[in-house]
Parts: C-alpha cells; structure tokens; sequence
C-alpha cells in the first residue's frame, strides 16, 4: 500500500512539475509581454526595461524558472496586475467560495443522482426507470448557459422570488446561492445517476444477487446488503472526478450570477491577461485535477478487493 | 457653485453675445465658450437670456428631494491606484465622489468652475490664469491651493507618471531628445512638461504658461484621469485606495477590485460644496456580463446601472419599476488603417474602404439607428465646432476603380481586428464587412477577447476601436490624431492637418472657428484615415426610485443632486 501511494504521490508530483513548466514556457518566455502586461500598454521602452531588470527578467531562463518555481511552491504567486494586491489574496478566498458553492451542489446531487440511479438500475427496463433515465438524459444535455437563463427568467424576471445575482456584495446570504446551485445540480446529477444505474444494474445480473434472491432473503436486504456495496465503487471514482469538473464547469454559472468565485476568477484572469494570476490559477486547477485523481485511484482500489494492492 | 467674483470679461464675450443675439450661434454655444473664457456658469445663463428675452435655466427637479439611502449601482469595480494613470472611465467613477476635478462639464456640455472657482484667458488664448477655490478642506484636514493644483500638473506632464494626460495637455510639453537609440538606431524622443508652463502665482492662483494657444483647457481639466489628488499623494505610497485623501463630498469607505467599492457621505460641515442626498454610494461589480447587471437590477439588488446596452432595451422597458435614462453622445467607433502599413499605405486602398459605407444603413443595421450617422472625421454634430461637409455617398463604382489603381484589380483581403464587447462593436465591424463586399474588398473579422484587443490596438494595421465622448471635437482630435502624440493610433502623420488643428484650436470666434474646423474636418476626410459609421446613444437603466439622476455623455458620474424615492 506504501508502494503504491509513494508512486501516485510521485506521479501527481511529476505531472505538476511538467505543467508548470509548459505555463513558465507559455507565458513567461517573452519577457517583453510581460513587462506590457504589468505596466499596460502605454508604458514606456524605458519603464519596461527598468521593470524587467528588477524581477529578474534578464537572467537565463532555466534560473528563472527555478526561482519562479521555487517561488511558487512557497505560496508566493507575484502580484495580480487586474486586482493589485498579492495573487494569493485574491485567490483563496475565491476558492473558499467556490468549495462553498461545490459543498451545497455535491450536498443535493449526491444524494439525488445515487438514490435515482439506484432505483433505475434495480430494475432495469422498468417505467420508474425509463422515467429517470430520460430525465437525465434530458438535463445533463441541457448547457449551463441555457439552464441558468431559463431559471432566472423564471424565478428572478417572472416570479420574482429569487436574487437575480449572487455577489454577496453585503454578505453572504443563502438565497442568492439557490440559484446557481440549481443550475449546477440539474446539469450534473443526470451523469452521475446514469452512471450509478449503469453500475446498479450491471452488479443486479450478478449470480450472487441472483441467489440471495432466490434463497429468499427480503428484496431491500437484497439490495442494500448485497448490491449497494459493490454498485457504488464505479460512482465513487465518478463523483470524484465531478469535484474536478466543477472547478471549471463553474465558470460559467459563476459568470452569469455574478458569484465570486474561482471559475469567475480565471475567466477574469484570463481576459485581462493577469499573467501571474492566471498561472496560480491554472497549478491549482492541475492541483485539484490530480490530487482528485489520486484520491479516486486510492480509494477504488481500497473499495474494490479484486485490484487491491496488486 | 455661484461665483460672484468680479472678474475680467474676455474681449471677445461682447462679440460672442452679439452673435447670439443675431442667432449665428445658439445658446449653448454661448453659455459654452462664454464660461471657457472664464465667464461664471450663472453669470453667462443670465446674459444668454438677458440677450434673447428668454428663459434658460437649468432644469428644476419635479419633486422635493429627500435625503439619506444608498444608492447601490452596478457597475466594474476596476483598479483604483493612481488617477492620473485612470484607463476607464468607470475607474474614476468609483473615485469621483472623493477625488474632484478643477472644473467640470455638465450633461448639456457647458463647463463649469469646480476646484478652481474662476479663470481667465489671455487674448492670445495661449496664458491660463486659474483661481483656486478657497476654503476648500481636504479630508485629511489640509486647506487644498493652489500647490495642489500644480502637484497634479506636473505629475500629469511627467513620462515616469505614465499618464495620458500628457496627449492632452500638448501645449504644455516639449519634445526632449533623450540621448538613447531605439533598436533601429533611430533617437528615443521623449515628451515632457515645457520648463515654466505651470506658474505658482500665489496660494490660490496658478497660471499656465502654453507653447500654443489652446481653447480647450478648461474642458481638458475634465477629462476623466485628471481629478486632483493631494500634493503629497505619492509621498504618501501612491495609491489612492489605499490612501483616499480628496476634496469630495464622499469619502471610501470599502474598496475590493472585481467586487465593490462603498464611500459614505463626509460630514457636510467638512465639505465645501453644497450637501449631498446620499448618506451611501455602493459600487457592486457584476463582472463583465451585462445580463448579470439587468438580473440584479430586476430583483432589486441595485438601483441603477453603469450602463444598458442598446440590445438590452426591450428587456429594459419589460422589467416593471424602472426607467431608462438617454444621452446623445459623440461616443463612436472608427475602423482605424494604420497609414505606414501596407497594404494601407496606399491611400486608394483607404479610399476604397470608406467609400463603400452608407452611413445612415449602418447606424440602423448596428445600433438600431439610435445615434447619429458620422462622416469619418471624428467630429460629432453635438460638438459645438461641427462644421457640416457636403453629404458622403456610397459609390462601389469608385471604390472598385480606385482598388483597381492601387495593383488590387480582382479586390482585396483584409483582416479587421475587433474587440469582442460591447456586442455593437462586433455587429458593426460585421456590417462594414458586409458592405464592403460588393467592392471587392474582402474583411475578415477577428474578434478577440476584449484584453488581447487592448494589447493591439495602436499596433495592428486595421483594428476597430470605440472612442468615448469628449465636449469638444478638437480635443479627440488632439488626442488620437496629431503627429505622435501616444494615442495616435492610424499614426496619422500629416503637417496641414496639424497646424490647421493648430489654427482651429487657437480661433475664438465661432463662425471663424467654424470654418477652421471645415478644413481640419476635411483633410482628415480627405485622407480616409477612419471608416466612421456611427454616433452613438448612450443609455442607462435604473429603478424608478433614482431621482435627479442624469446620464452624462461620458457616463461620468455626478451623484451630488441624486437622491432615492
């Protein structure tokens, strides 16, 4: 087991090191761009070249990296050009916002997609679950941008009973967190619910479900003994990836409803070429996605005693 | 902000007066270039109606204004560090309410005294005698002067500030060699404040001292990165947020880029001015989509927008309780060539372009014909040095004859580059394409994400760019067309056009100045720099509670007579 969590540990370590080094290449190889970038496009040659000189820009590039990545391992990301202060402040607490937004999404998907899923895949080609596959058939292939104009046309221009954005401007309040958590579980808990009922109903034409069944035992005993246990392991690594999904799906809902979070962020980032920002954004994305990973591996393989510890 | 000083009447507000009374000019033409020469605001709406018989006053307010409330707006809440280095707009919106200007330009375009209580202008128009307001309080406690007033100066008119300012205040700079080479090998020339041009006369008086004449100073004293901050304002770090000292009615209370900014009303007894409605002013940023605005708006969570778009208007008169507030601008958006890139360097090939633009079709097809068709000079019909030119027409004929010439006889590929918002930017850029077309002039658009736009534009060589209002029409040509000044974005070169702007800038008289501005209109027409489609209307929703609010053309705001139903 030691073996092998030294060897995911390695790898999420490798894969962080090579993406970071892509970014160093992508956005930090011309210097002169950078310069633009942090004193704006109406700076002088002069004010470029002084700037440049001060954050190191004319030493060798392998030395720059090495200080840039030494850098940013220790929790020192620069200075954001959009937000002036340091990346980190911006960062952080945007990112609290957005596990805030993920906790109450996962808190109602979860438990909704794996009960439909579950029920759908007990009996499989039933009308109950003919009705929750092609629900979520239907919401998962409905796009964020869609469903979140169509449920603020509804709750905020026609009922009027929902914030019509969620900024939090005068603090935090939940209401204004319904709406872009609906947007997120309606899109969401389809994917996982078809997955649980792919997984439920492969694991009920199983012999051994076949014969608790048929030695009499209870058809919920069944169920929550027998099936469940092995029904949830391909979900499990499902759902764990969804935590991946989210921190970029949510740009998008959070774009929309105004929410101040991670995804908003980067888009934000993005379109003002914060150079600095962008790049903490992006290892803590690649950060999630593999740490994600590695809990999903490690965790299948603790589920699942046919590939533990091979 | 009654001024009932006695000054000196310029000599040419009799002759100004004259003129209105045998209707050569009309009457905010007089108010305007009357208290430009130093005339009170009051003073010269008086003489307008003593000279015509009439009345001409400012609107009154329908209903008795209430105070207290906050007025929350959405609107970006962008970097506020210096405001000499200001990019937008809605970043001196957040300070304006702390950070005051010497004068300011009212929603009908007429300058008026603010810091600066009262001014005059030499005959020559080339010598600025600027009076201080006195009993003017910082927020720190300091009396503000006339040191102040010169801080900001040569701040402005230094390259290490950065500013844009130093486009604008043109007269008052030298071009320097700078001892250094380019990578060409060419010499770095460096622009900065002429030895003298800024005078202390004494505590409260400031002269300004100009290479050239200049008519538009006072106007110029508004633009939006001019507001004044203390003399020891970088001595003090720099920052504004960080460190807001002003002079205004407000002061910052809150301040977090890309999420709001609070400023809560001084205590009035502090405040030189007269008292404010609003006990708060709170900026919400809803990022850069514009739904966001109108959703908040619909489920009350601000009272007013920075700005509604012209798409956005059905949706606008459809959400109960609000209302919509216009303002006719000389806000517009120009298909720039760059004149020293091929294939624009050839002047056919620009010719050929603006030839193929029917005005009036692209205001309707883009902007839903709300606004003004522009004739490719970038002077507006709303400033008051409009000169009318004889009607352009679309010719294909010509166009297709004068791409024929330049070695392009089977037409031409052209690349447009252009910013991906406002959507009429897009749209418009769009319609150009498309009617260019039948010339055999071929426009691809790339449309880029707003930031990289931004990167380029002054270095592609057809790149499509909004402008924003300014009063009058001399100053944006200061700004983005004379010989090398920074913003000189189609690097425009032309000696004639620069010193009939020298000349237009410098004549008082209207009609004169008039006819002045005809030749300055004209070699810019003439030398099809812009493809010029459009004035546009600028609008702004807010709920129906906002009372005595009214859209400045530039979307400045100017919150002191707003007050909440």
């Amino acid at each position: 087991m030691i073996v092998f969590m030294c060897k995911r540990l390695g790898f999420m370590v490798v894969t962080m090191i090579v993406v970071s080094t892509l970014l160093f290449l992508l956005l930090e190889i011309d210097a002169e761009n950078v310069a633009v970038g942090v004193l704006g496009p109406y700076s002088n040659d002069e004010q470029r070249r002084l700037w440049l000189e001060a954050h190191g820009y004319f030493e060798p590039l392998w030395l720059r990296y090495g200080t840039w990545l030494m850098k940013f391992a220790s929790g020192d990301f620069g200075q954001s050009i959009r937000f002036n202060v340091p990346v980190a402040e911006v960062l952080w607490p945007r990112l609290w916002n957005t596990a805030i937004l993920g906790f109450w999404t996962f808190a109602l998907m979860i438990p909704l997609s794996l009960a439909l899923g579950i029920l759908a895949g007990m009996r499989e080609g039933s009308k109950l679950d003919r009705s929750i596959s092609v629900t979520s058939v239907t919401t998962t292939s409905i796009p964020e941008f869609a469903s979140a104009v169509f449920l603020s046309a509804i709750f905020v221009f026609w009922l009027k009973i929902l914030p019509g954005t969620s900024g939090m401007s005068s603090g935090f309040e939940f209401k204004q967190l319904i709406l872009p958590v609906m947007v997120l579980v309606i899109y969401d808990f389809g994917y996982v619910a078809r997955m649980t009922r792919a997984s439920m109903a492969e694991v009920m034409t199983q012999p051994y479900i076949r014969t608790a069944v048929l030695k009499g035992l209870p058809y919920r005993q069944v169920i929550l003994r027998h099936a469940l246990r092995n029904a949830l392991i391909a979900p499990f690594t499902v759902i764990m990836l969804q935590i991946n999904w989210l921190l970029s799906g949510v740009i998008v809902v959070e774009f929309f409803f105004a929410y101040k979070g991670f995804g908003a962020l980067l888009l934000e980032a993005s379109l003002n070429g914060d150079i600095f920002l962008i790049e903490a954004c992006a290892m803590v994305a690649v950060f999630v996605a593999v740490a994600t990973q590695t809990i999903a591996d490690v965790g299948y393989t603790y589920l699942n005693p046919r590939i533990r510890f091979a | 902000m009654a001024d009932k000083s006695k000054t000196k009447i310029h000599p040419a507000v009799p002759e100004l007066a004259n003129q209105l009374a045998k209707g050569d000019i009309d009457r905010r033409e007089f108010l305007r270039t009357a208290t430009l020469l130093g005339v009170s605001a009051s003073a010269a709406y008086a003489m307008a109606g003593g000279v015509t018989g009439s009345q001409f006053v400012p609107s009154a307010q329908a209903a008795t204004p209430k105070k207290g409330g906050n007025l929350r707006c959405s609107m970006q809440v962008q970097r506020m560090d210096d405001p000499a280095t200001y990019e937008w707009t809605q970043m001196s919106n957040t300070s304006r309410p702390f950070l005051e200007y010497l004068t300011i330009t009212g929603t009908d375009n007429v300058t008026r005294p603010y810091l600066c209580e009262r001014w005059e202008a030499s005959d020559d128009l080339k010598t600025w005698t600027l009076h201080m307001r006195k009993g003017v309080k910082w927020s720190n406690g300091d009396a503000f002067d006339a040191e102040d007033a010169a801080f900001n100066f040569r701040r402005w008119l230094d390259p290490k500030t950065g500013s844009s300012n130093i486009g604008l205040f043109g007269s008052m700079v030298t071009e320097t060699d700078t001892g250094k080479k380019d990578k060409g090998g060419n010499p770095i020339k460096s622009k900065s404040m002429t030895p003298g041009a800024v005078e202390v006369v004494d505590k409260h008086t400031l002269r300004l001292n100009l290479n050239r004449p200049e008519l538009a100073m006072p106007e110029n004293l508004y633009n939006y990165p001019t507001a004044i901050v203390h003399r020891r304002f970088e001595e003090e770090g720099g920052n504004i947020s960080k460190n807001p000292v002003g002079t205004g009615p407000f002061e910052l209370k809150e301040f977090k880029v890309g999420e709001k900014a609070v400023l809560a009303k001084r205590n009035p007894k502090d405040y030189w001015g007269d008292e404010v409605y609003l006990d708060q002013i709170t900026y919400v940023d809803h990022g850069d989509d514009p739904a966001a605005g109108l959703a908040a708006l619909a489920s009350g969570q601000v009272e007013l927008l920075y700005e509604t778009f012209v798409e956005q208007l059905e949706v606008v008169q459809g959400i109960p309780g609000t209302q919509l507030f216009e303002a006719v601008t000389a806000q517009t958006g120009v298909a720039r060539m760059q004149i020293d890139k091929k294939p624009f360097d050839d002047i056919r090939v620009r010719q050929a372009v603006t030839l193929c633009q029917d005005h009036q079709r692209l205001l309707d097809i883009a902007y839903r014909g709300k606004g003004a068709p522009a004739e490719d000079h970038h002077v507006a019909p709303t400033h008051p040095e409009y000169a009318k030119l004889p009607a352009q027409k679309q010719d294909y004929a010509r166009a297709k004859k004068l791409l024929a010439d330049a070695g392009h006889p089977n037409g031409i590929d052209l690349k447009l580059d252009c910013k991906k918002t406002p959507s009429w930017e897009p749209a418009l850029a769009q319609a150009l394409s498309e009617m260019c077309k039948p010339a055999g002039i071929r426009i691809q658009i790339n449309v880029m994400p707003d930031a990289q736009y931004w990167k380029t534009w002054d270095k592609t060589p057809f790149g499509f760019t909004a402008w924003t209002h300014r009063p009058l029409g001399v100053m944006v040509l200061n700004l983005g067309y004379r010989s090398g000044v920074p913003w000189n974005e189609s690097h425009y070169n032309n000696p004639a056009f620069d010193s009939a702007l020298d000349v237009a800038s410098a004549t008082l008289d209207v009609e004169e100045r008039r006819k002045q501005m005809a030749k300055v209109e004209k070699i810019l027409q003439d030398d099809a720099v812009i493809a010029q489609p459009l004035w546009r209307s600028v609008f702004a929703a807010g709920t129906e509670r906002v009372r005595g609010y009214e859209l400045h053309p530039t979307i400045y705001h100017q919150l002191g007579k707003v007050w909440l139903a």
